[in-house]
């Protein structure tokens, strides 16, 4: 089969997109997964896609491609045109087209009138494979699951209706153009912008992570599954998995979303990270655990982020923090950024934060942003303090000494 | 199903061309036009061919059989993300329609979701006057008029000003939403929570928007700890690029508006040794100047 600009399957463009995106020094040489001719297809698609955003590079080993955006500058993903590119066939849209035709405003249609009126259209053309009966039934069973036909009975006949929609879209203008970049599965939001003429597009969005677009599919059917309480199998770096989900916790610092889930006995919480879950399938329906809600509860008023688990103890922190007395701001930071944890002031111009968290360890970075004013800092995992000095040894090793230091 | 054919840009181009075609306004020069507006870079070899042979929806003439201009019914995705978006405090600010979606099951609840980082001082989108200022400047951007707003500065002064509105830009890290206003030659960013009191103005020239001043910074990184992603996902929201400089190191470039410079450095800060500037010497010195106090702390 020749080339064509749409894809079948999401995830294996997901991967390339991705490293496009993330990491764009690779050559060519470095896609290894696959062949050098697949990745001359998926280059191909990606920049018919999303030509503006590619750049190109050329260094000693040659050319690279790569997508680079300020995404602040945007009111739209353009990553979310890749969910725009599934293929279909020639048939597909030809019904496509000439089924929501035949239906709108017909008051209802048996199969045998759908049957009539689409070889009627269809026989004009020169071609001699109309759509057979089953076909037909088939794609209406289809849109009917997606909403947009619906069955009724007239008597003893079947009819075929089209959905209704008495949703005032023109009202949804600047809601749509914002919760579509602001809130999960905004791919679907985008779809819904494409209808709604005159776009609003002068909101910005800052600290935005347009890469957890790629993880659509993937996030819909785990909130799908946490809304229907049903179990989830998928795999994790080629590991299966089979929980319960719960909770998908989104980073806006990390540009990573996660899913917390219970395991089936519903003893043990864990976290997976989304951009790493593959071939995903929802299960049956079960009930919750005795008890899990309010363990779910305690165990998230202990997490600093997406790290450790409830079989693990809980780690004490304390962090002493040094802010002038003209220096509100510090406070102001502590305060808005404790997540678990509490500050108490210990004088004039001494602030401890404290928490009690399973896994002390993923608040390092945290902790070293305060470089400069931790005057004390504690904690039962004694690899955090240990860490954090250390790091903070090999960083004066690194600048230097600062011989114009405002003191 | 949000990976499916109903939504796509083929689909959604043919939608146009069928459109052009049942008003009898479609010539072969404006299918052309319509496929390089609505699709992708190498859709020309095929969509208007298609649309005229294998899919029998254009005669020959640039008629076709279709008897309405086409148009798609809401799909359930979409009626169930929009009830989604209902329960989401920050709908306040939207007058959306509600009508329609009575019955229909959200995709998702606010309680399923966590912003684990989030900072909590965020507004406060129940405020009466905060969504009354924000509808004022929204309908202002849109109606292209200018405004005049009173709010309280970061150094707690109050300010009275004319500006033209241009973007309203979201935070979603501080959960925040800021006006972004030209006016007084300058690039003006008013954090919404901070205002006032903010009225359309009653007349006045439009004011321009004035570039984001911008800088960059370089830092090399050695991948350890799977650093390398860390940081590559951590900035990914900027405009970067990236180079191997051997098998375990790298070199990055990211540009950034030059407000944020202490956010940068904050946030540099936070991936401790594995990341070091190596240019500008400006802010490699804020980045010592920080090292050296918390030397002082620790000894």
């Amino acid at each position: 089969m020749g080339y064509s600009e749409l894809i079948k399957n999401f995830s294996r463009i997901r991967a390339y997109i991705r490293s496009f995106y993330v990491y764009g020094f690779r050559h060519r040489g470095d896609f290894t997964e696959k062949s050098a001719r697949s990745y001359d297809n998926e280059r191909r698609r990606v920049e018919s896609w999303l030509g503006d955003y590619m750049k190109f590079g050329q260094d000693a080993d040659g050319r690279r491609v790569f997508l680079s955006v300020d995404s602040r500058s945007i009111p739209e993903n353009p990553l979310y045109r890749a969910f725009r590119t599934k293929s279909f066939t020639d048939r597909d849209i030809t019904l496509h087209f000439y089924l929501l035709d035949i239906l709108k405003g017909s008051g209802g249609l048996s199969i045998t009138e759908i049957m009539d009126e689409l070889t009627d259209r269809l026989l004009e053309f020169e071609a001699d494979d109309l759509p057979d009966e089953s076909t037909v039934r088939k794609k209406l069973r289809e849109y009917g699951s997606l909403g947009l036909v619906t069955v009724q009975k007239r008597g003893r006949e079947k009819v075929y209706l089209l959905s209704e929609s008495p949703v005032n879209l023109s009202a949804w203008g600047p809601a749509a153009a914002f919760f579509s970049e602001a809130a999960p599965l905004g791919a679907a939001g985008s779809f819904l912008q494409q209808r709604i003429p005159d776009q609003f597009d002068r909101f910005r969005f800052k600290h935005h992570y347009i890469l957890n677009a790629l993880d659509s599919e993937i996030l819909y059917e785990l909130l799908t599954a946490i809304g229907e309480k049903r179990r989830v199998s998928f795999t994790v770096r080629k590991n299966s998995v089979t929980v319960l989900p719960l909770k998908v916790y989104i980073g806006t610092q990390t540009g990573r979303q996660y899913l917390l889930a219970a395991s089936l006995l519903g003893k043990r919480f864990s976290f997976y990270r989304v951009d790493l879950i593959d071939n995903i399938k929802k299960g049956d329906i079960c009930e919750y655990p005795p008890g899990l809600e309010q363990e779910l509860a305690d165990f998230c008023s202990h997490v600093w982020g997406v790290t450790g688990n409830n079989s693990s103890r809980l780690e004490h922190i304390e962090m002493t923090v040094f802010a002038g007395t003209e220096e509100g701001h510090i406070v102001e930071r502590l305060e808005r950024e404790k997540r678990c944890g509490s500050v108490e002031r210990l004088d004039d111009t001494h602030w401890r934060f404290t928490a009690d968290v399973y896994d002390a360890f993923e608040m390092i970075p945290w902790l070293r942003t305060f470089t400069g004013r931790v005057t004390e800092l504690k904690c039962t995992d004694q690899r955090v303090p240990d860490r954090f000095w250390k790091d903070l040894d090999e960083m004066t090793l690194m600048y230097g000494e600062d011989t114009n230091a405002v003191s | 199903m949000l990976f499916h054919e109903i939504y796509s840009t083929y689909y959604q181009t043919a939608s146009v061309i069928l459109r052009e075609a049942v008003r009898g306004a479609l010539t072969g020069r404006e299918l052309n036009t319509i496929v390089q507006k609505y699709a992708f870079g190498e859709s020309m070899l095929t969509i208007p061919d298609g649309m005229k042979k294998k899919w029998r929806l254009l005669r020959g003439d640039f008629s076709t059989p279709l008897r309405e201009e086409p148009s798609l019914p809401l799909t359930t995705l979409e009626k169930r993300w929009m009830k989604a978006m209902l329960l989401d405090p920050r709908i306040q600010l939207f007058k959306p329609d509600m009508a329609g979606l009575e019955d229909v099951e959200p995709l998702f609840t606010p309680e399923m979701i966590v912003y684990y980082d989030r900072y909590s001082n965020g507004d406060d989108y129940t405020d009466a006057g905060y969504i009354r200022h924000f509808r004022v400047i929204l309908d202002a951007i849109r109606e292209n008029r200018n405004l005049v707003i009173s709010f309280r500065s970061g150094r707690q002064m109050e300010r009275r000003l004319t500006v033209t509105p241009y973007y309203l830009e979201y935070s979603e890290k501080d959960d925040r939403f800021r006006l972004i206003a030209g006016g007084y030659k300058r690039r003006m960013m008013i954090n919404l929570s901070r205002i006032m009191e903010c009225v359309p103005a009653e007349h006045g020239d439009r004011m321009a928007l004035k570039e984001a001043s911008e800088d960059t910074v370089t830092f090399e990184l050695e991948d350890r700890r799977n650093a390398l992603e860390r940081v590559l996902l951590h900035f990914s929201h900027l405009e970067k690029e990236t180079k191997r400089l051997d098998e375990n190191h790298y070199r990055v470039t990211l540009r950034y508006d030059r407000q944020d410079e202490i956010e940068m450095v904050i946030r540099i800060l936070s991936f401790g040794a594995a990341v070091k500037v190596t240019e500008p010497e400006s802010f490699i010195r804020l980045l010592r100047e920080r090292i050296q106090k918390q030397k002082e702390f620790a000894t």
